[in-house]
Formats: C-alpha cells, structure tokens, sequence
C-alpha cells in the first residue's frame, strides 16, 4: 500500500475509533452501547493491524470484540433489564464533558515527548530490543513477540497467567455459590 | 438467560464453530512461527465455547463442561507452566532459563504456550459460565 493509501486508512480508522468511542459514552440504551463499543474494539483491532501489530490486533478483536461484547451482554442478561426497545436514541448532558476532556488534555501535553511513527532513532529500537531481534531466530522462534513474552520476558508472563488464574478463582469464589 | 430460538444463530454456531476451534488451535499451537501465541489461541478456543452458549443456552453448555474439569485445566496450565520454570534448575541453570533443556528451545516454549493457553481458555470460560448461568443452583 502507498503511504497516502495507508494514511487515509489510518485516518478513517481513527475517525472511526472516536466516533464509535463517542457514541458508546451517549447511548442511552446499555444494550446498544455493548454493541457500539464491540464496534470500538473492532476498528482498533483493525488499526493495529495496519500498524503492523498483528499480535495485539488479534488480541483486541478476540479479548475485546469478542469475549468482552459477550460477558458485557450475558451480565446485562442476568440484571433482568428490558431495554429501551429497537430505537437508537443518544443523550448528552455538558457535565459529563469536563471529566473527559481534562483527562485528554492532560494526556495531550505528553505527545510531544513521544518519537515520531517509524523513527529509526527511537529509544524502543535501541537496547534490548536489538538484541531480541538478533537472537530470537536462534532459538527456532520466528515470531520475536512470542519469544520476548515466553524467553526473555518468562517471569512477567508467569505473572499475567497467575493473575489470569487468580481472576477465574476470584469470579468463582464470589459467585460460584453452588455447594461442592 | 433464555434459549434462544433463532434457527439463524444455531445453524451459524455449528456451521463456524470447527473452524474457530481449529484456528484456535492453529494460533496457540502456531505461535513460535506465526501470529498469536497461548493468549490469543486460548481466548479464540474460549469464544467457541461462548459462541456455544449464545447459540444453544448457557446451562445446556455448562452441562457439557462441568466446574472442576475446567478449574482443573485452568491450574494445570499455571502448574505446567510452574514446572517448566522451575525445572531448568535440575539443570544447574537460573529459573525460567528456557535454553536449559536438552530439547530445542522451540519445544519447550510451545509447552509453555499450551500452558498459557488452557489457563486463559479455562478462565474465560468459566467466566462466562458464571457471569451467564440462569439460575443459582
């Protein structure tokens, strides 16, 4: 793809992500703001993938598309809410605006001290990460990512499986009420 | 939540579920070479068993795959896990030093990818499980 042709897509993808971002905030009905915001995860799983993180694209579209939108939607089930019904309606109160947009703006004056997309000259491109890519293909692992979480970064992604595990453990405790 | 009666969902869930289930596997068994690794194929493994659910009732799947079973696969992803860390000890080398075993490295860490992937495939579901269940039994 030329560079004009993926700027576009990256563009509609952001407008994309912020619209469907906005509208989940301004839904009224809480079944239609579950769905939008599966529509949220999508497009950014999509834009990861033209970011070329095709590892973290394939984790958004199936932890945050996927299986969020549906124990969003089987906890909805279990509140016993009817809905609004098949209308599409959006409210907006001003209040709600100053929370958001102090935290954007407080988040904004730290873009400047990020490096441009693609720069060679970025620290991340430096350090350990010359390393992985020089050596990942020695141990027989072609996709660097998985070599970083499983051999460099083993210690961290035990950590993540027990947090996992202990989260399973936890639902189970608090409503895994059934006598043993 | 109800039984869905929608001949749509149920013909779709059985028609897309084996190749879920197979790209599933693909990602989580695959991810030395490819795309994904055992968070990624244990989630995709999970939405099948989601996927299930919307389509024939979250009790009637639950019937299917009882609590222990899957408590019980969720732990032993993390003791395989465990095991493997500790293991490179016995070799005179640091925990976690995965170059340690007398196989090549790709193996080991595709063990540890198969324990990754049946902890989050098991948590995920038990979720839903729990999150989705009718009834307090």
């Amino acid at each position: 793809m030329t560079g004009a042709a993926t700027l576009a897509l990256v563009l509609a993808l952001l407008l994309f992500v912020v619209g469907v971002a906005v509208l989940t905030a301004m839904a009224r009905d809480a079944l239609a703001a579950v769905v939008v915001f599966g529509a949220y995860s999508l497009g950014l799983a999509i834009l990861w993938l033209v970011f070329r993180a095709p590892d973290v694209g394939l984790t958004e579209a199936a932890v945050g598309a996927g299986v969020t939108t549906s124990l969003l939607l089987v906890a909805l089930g279990r509140t016993g809410w009817a809905g609004l019904g098949p209308s599409f309606s959006l409210s907006f109160d001003a209040r709600s605006l100053v929370g958001p947009v102090a935290v954007v703006l407080a988040l904004s004056l730290t873009l400047p001290a990020l490096s441009p997309v693609g720069d060679p000259e970025a620290p991340g491109f430096g350090g350990a990460s010359a390393y992985y890519l020089a050596n990942a293909g020695s141990l027989g692992i072609e996709n660097v990512v998985t070599a970083v979480l499983v051999v460099y970064r083993g210690f961290d992604t035990f950590g993540e499986v027990a947090v996992v595990f202990a989260a399973g453990v936890a639902t189970l405790v608090v409503l895994g009420r059934e006598v043993p | 939540m109800q039984r869905p009666e929608s001949p749509v969902v149920t013909k779709t869930v059985r028609v897309v579920s084996p190749f879920v289930l197979t790209f599933g596997l693909f990602t989580l068994l695959h991810g030395t070479k490819s795309v994904g690794g055992g968070f990624q194929g244990g989630v995709v493994v999970a939405t099948v068993v989601v996927a299930l659910g919307f389509g024939f009732g979250v009790d009637e799947t639950r019937r299917a795959l009882d609590r222990q079973t899957l408590v019980g696969t969720a732990a032993a992803g993390v003791v395989l896990f465990g095991l493997v860390a500790v293991g490179s000890l016995l070799r005179g080398a640091p925990v976690l030093d995965l170059t340690a075993y007398p196989v090549a490295t790709v193996y080991v860490v595709e063990l540890v990818e198969v324990g990754i992937g049946v902890t989050v495939a098991g948590v995920v579901t038990t979720l839903f499980f729990q999150l989705g269940r009718a009834s307090d039994e």
